[in-house]
């Protein structure tokens, strides 16, 4: 991969993923007013848009401490496109009335649209991973969280009464039960084309 | 895929495959596509469940204080729109009220105040790279408004760098927030005095201190001071009408 220079807005992700409270201010103070312009003129309310926006800054805010996020567009194009997908998708889940979309095209510029694109399959797999999670038995929940949670497996076995090569081989299998749950979902096949 | 499949994957993650082993597992990732699949999902899931359990704590964190933001934001977006929806005479009985509240806390209300006007945004001090646990702690507990912390901070980093006009403005913020005012305006004073890039800031700071302290006509004074091509300029305006 070519190396991209890092935009000066970069400064937005790092204050969201140190809960900068003045960031996130400045946030809504610059960039949100547009985001609720866009959703009242397409069908929504100001309580749509409050929700939209919060949805989108979790996901930001997950992909970063997740997997880094190296921001090389301003901050503005990458997060009124996410915002803007992220209603648009709203808007087809759950309306059969007629939707009336202004598409414009308001941002040239590949980079945003890539990095909105990353971020939006970041985000739609985390809520397909822990839809899935929660499908799993009790047995295989208890299990994962207190592996992830305490680290040792050693602990992990003492504190659920079972031996250390049993817990052990429990964890594989259940992240494998929860690999075949995500894998027969139609919507993960769709994500990883 | 088998039960050994998935035991296989774990063990490959966590490094504990011989040689032999490893060198095996490799081959059938690039031979079998679907192995191959498989083992990217579940690498996939073990990354996502170690981060959503690890991070829990600093989530929700961020999460809380994002609600808070966003619901006092829109709130204050969507009080306008509120008020619309009154009908005509509820329009006089609040008019009448207030117009009661107005006359009998006129002056309460009629005096600006210092959180409309102090304006400074969030610091950053570290450079990019360059670990300094010191301004770390000053940038992070300034950004927090850990005021009292900040201001150790910035005092530590001021014993090694005086002549700082960054550290001096920022450490008279952080006493302005504090109200230790002499403090404050000891350093304004000389910033103001000087030729850093701090020095307009400074003057109109050292205005809002007084308009702190309730001082008006000490403000009124400093206000006028403030040249044209400050960046504070237009609100130092606003402030000298609403003080006159």
């Amino acid at each position: 991969m070519s190396e991209k220079k890092l935009h000066e807005d970069q400064k937005y992700i790092d204050g969201l993923l140190k809960n900068n409270a003045f960031i996130i201010q400045a946030i809504y103070d610059k960039f949100v007013p547009k985001v609720i312009n866009y959703i009242k003129q397409n069908n929504g309310d100001s309580d749509h848009a409050q929700d939209i926006v919060q949805d989108t800054l979790i996901t930001i805010y997950n992909q970063a401490s997740q997997k880094k996020l190296e921001l090389t567009c301003p901050f503005d194009a990458y997060f009124f496109l996410l915002c803007k997908r992220k209603w648009l998708n709203e808007l087809k889940k759950t309306a059969h009335k007629e939707v009336t979309i202004n598409e414009e095209v308001l941002y040239k510029g590949d980079d945003a649209q890539e990095l909105a694109f990353e971020t939006d399959v970041f985000g739609e797999k985390q809520a397909l991973f822990t839809e899935m999670f929660n499908k799993l038995g009790t047995a295989c929940k208890e299990l994962l969280t207190a592996t992830f949670k305490i680290k040792s497996m050693e602990e992990v076995a003492s504190s659920l009464g079972v031996t250390y090569a049993y817990a052990r081989k429990k964890k594989s299998l259940c992240i494998g039960k929860l690999t075949e749950l995500v894998q027969e979902s139609p919507k993960f096949n769709l994500l990883n084309k | 895929m088998k039960e050994q499949d998935y035991i296989l994957f774990e063990n490959y993650i966590l490094g504990d495959l011989s040689e032999t082993e490893k060198n095996a597992f490799e081959t059938q990732l690039k031979a079998d596509s679907k192995f191959n699949d498989s083992f990217n999902t579940y690498k996939e899931l073990s990354s996502f469940l170690e981060h959503k359990f690890e991070n829990e704590a600093a989530s929700t964190a961020f999460q809380s204080n994002l609600e808070n933001i966003s619901k006092t934001y829109f709130e204050k977006q969507d009080a306008p729109i509120k008020v619309i929806r009154f009908k005509i005479w509820q329009y006089a009985v609040a008019a009448t009220v207030a117009l009661l509240i107005g006359i009998t806390v006129f002056n309460n209300f009629s005096s600006p105040v210092y959180e409309d006007f102090a304006d400074y945004n969030s610091i950053s001090l570290t450079v990019r790279g360059e670990q300094d646990a010191l301004l770390k702690t000053a940038e992070n507990a300034f950004n927090t408004k850990d005021f009292a912390k900040a201001e150790e901070a910035f005092r530590s980093l001021m014993l090694i760098d005086k002549d700082n006009a960054e550290l001096q403005f920022y450490r008279a913020v952080a006493n302005l927030e504090l109200n230790k005012f002499e403090m404050a305006e000891s350093l304004l004073t000389s910033l103001s005095k000087g030729q850093s890039a701090y020095k307009n800031k400074a003057i109109w700071y050292l205005a809002l201190s007084d308009l702190k302290q309730k001082d008006y006509d000490a403000c009124l004074e400093i206000l006028k001071t403030i040249p044209e091509d400050a960046d504070d300029y237009d609100e130092a305006q606003k402030l000298i009408k609403k003080l006159d």
